[in-house]
């Protein structure tokens, strides 16, 4: 890394920073003058629990980017518990708590 | 109104805000952690990764950039990385831009900045059951203010306390266990959780692809199969031809 310029670095932060508004706040500014059909509009609604299932289920079924749904991989096991918890109280804190310890146990139990 | 601040009403929306955020605070606190071990461990100096932490407040983007600039890749080939690794903000700001199409495009750079998975779903899910309510931007302050503020301490802790902090825990599992329940609700119609179900297989699939693009395919797929469902399970209500 010592070979690695602090003004690349600035430059690379620049980048970054650029690409994330443009992708975060474009579609907010673009204002008027794009308009979304009525079923666009529609089709979004589905776009929260579509869009967190994409993120969630990857990172719990296959950690290390292959499908592992053996007890090696205690994520599945964790949310599983986690997900059954808060289908009965649904509190975020509560359903982190749980599934981070049976997260941990598992991993303690197999060590 | 000039400054929202000295509104009573605008204030107690942010305050809700804030406090709606809070009880995901563990995810957070662990992610942004990961986060900032992870640039520390990639050889960035603390002065740059704290610099990187305040001005790209970007999560997934900042972890798909590292080993490119370790790899001292030019900045434009970051930038097209951080834009394919945030597709999917531009389908939430295009679900959210209908209802905040009433505020300023200063207000709405700051809005746009700030926001992450959280607080689009936090919105969509209080839009959808109180409809366009007063001061939702006061509110969406609350929440993505709060969100930056828990994952800049976490990350600068990350930043600081790198060298002493195994990556080994598997702290980040608190980040995806904190969005579980917010999926859950979307689950209770039939269109819902298949949407959710397609998209999460499809990512699952899809895992790998480069720039995070699985992740996109998956959100794409998930919310043409919930239409579909949708299309279908509303033709039976009314009682008429598919």
């Amino acid at each position: 890394m010592n070979q690695m310029a602090t003004r690349d670095v600035v430059l690379a932060i620049l980048s970054l920073v650029v690409a994330t508004f443009v992708t975060r706040a474009g579609m907010l500014l673009v204002g008027e003058r794009l308009r979304l059909s009525r079923h666009v509009e529609a089709a979004l609604r589905f776009a929260p629990a579509c869009a967190l299932t994409a993120l969630v289920l990857p990172e719990v079924l296959s950690p290390s980017g292959v499908l592992d749904v053996s007890l090696g991989n205690a994520r599945w096991p964790a949310t599983l518990v986690a997900t059954t918890f808060l289908l009965w109280r649904p509190s975020m804190l509560g359903g982190i708590a749980i599934g981070m310890a049976t997260y941990v146990a598992i991993r303690l139990w197999l060590a | 109104m000039r400054r929202p601040w000295h509104d009573p009403a605008w204030r107690a929306e942010f305050s809700r805000g804030a406090r709606d955020m809070l009880p995901a605070f563990p995810g957070i606190l662990a992610w942004g952690l990961v986060t900032g071990v992870a640039m520390v461990k990639t050889g960035l100096s603390v002065p740059l990764a704290l610099l990187m932490s305040l001005l790209a407040y970007a999560g997934s983007a900042q972890l798909a950039a590292l080993p490119l600039i370790a790899a001292a890749a030019p900045a434009w080939v970051i930038a097209l990385t951080a834009l394919a690794t945030n597709m999917r903000f531009v389908i939430y700001g295009a679900a959210m831009r209908r209802w905040l199409t009433t505020y300023s495009k200063r207000r709405l750079s700051a809005l746009g900045y700030l926001s992450g998975d959280f607080s689009f779903v936090l919105f969509m899910n209080r839009v959808a059951k109180e409809g366009a309510f007063e001061h939702r931007d006061a509110w969406l302050f609350g929440v993505t203010l709060m969100n930056w503020v828990l994952w800049q301490l976490a990350s600068i802790v990350g930043i600081v306390g790198g060298a002493f902090i195994p990556t080994s825990w598997g702290l980040q599992f608190a980040g995806t266990l904190a969005l579980v329940p917010l999926v859950l609700p979307a689950c209770r119609s039939w269109a819902g959780a298949s949407g959710a179900l397609t998209a999460g297989c499809v990512a699952l699939l899809a895992n790998g692809w480069p720039y995070k693009s699985g992740l996109l395919v998956g959100v794409v797929a998930g919310i043409v199969a919930a239409t579909a469902v949708d299309n279908f399970t509303s033709s039976q209500r009314e009682g008429g031809h598919p």
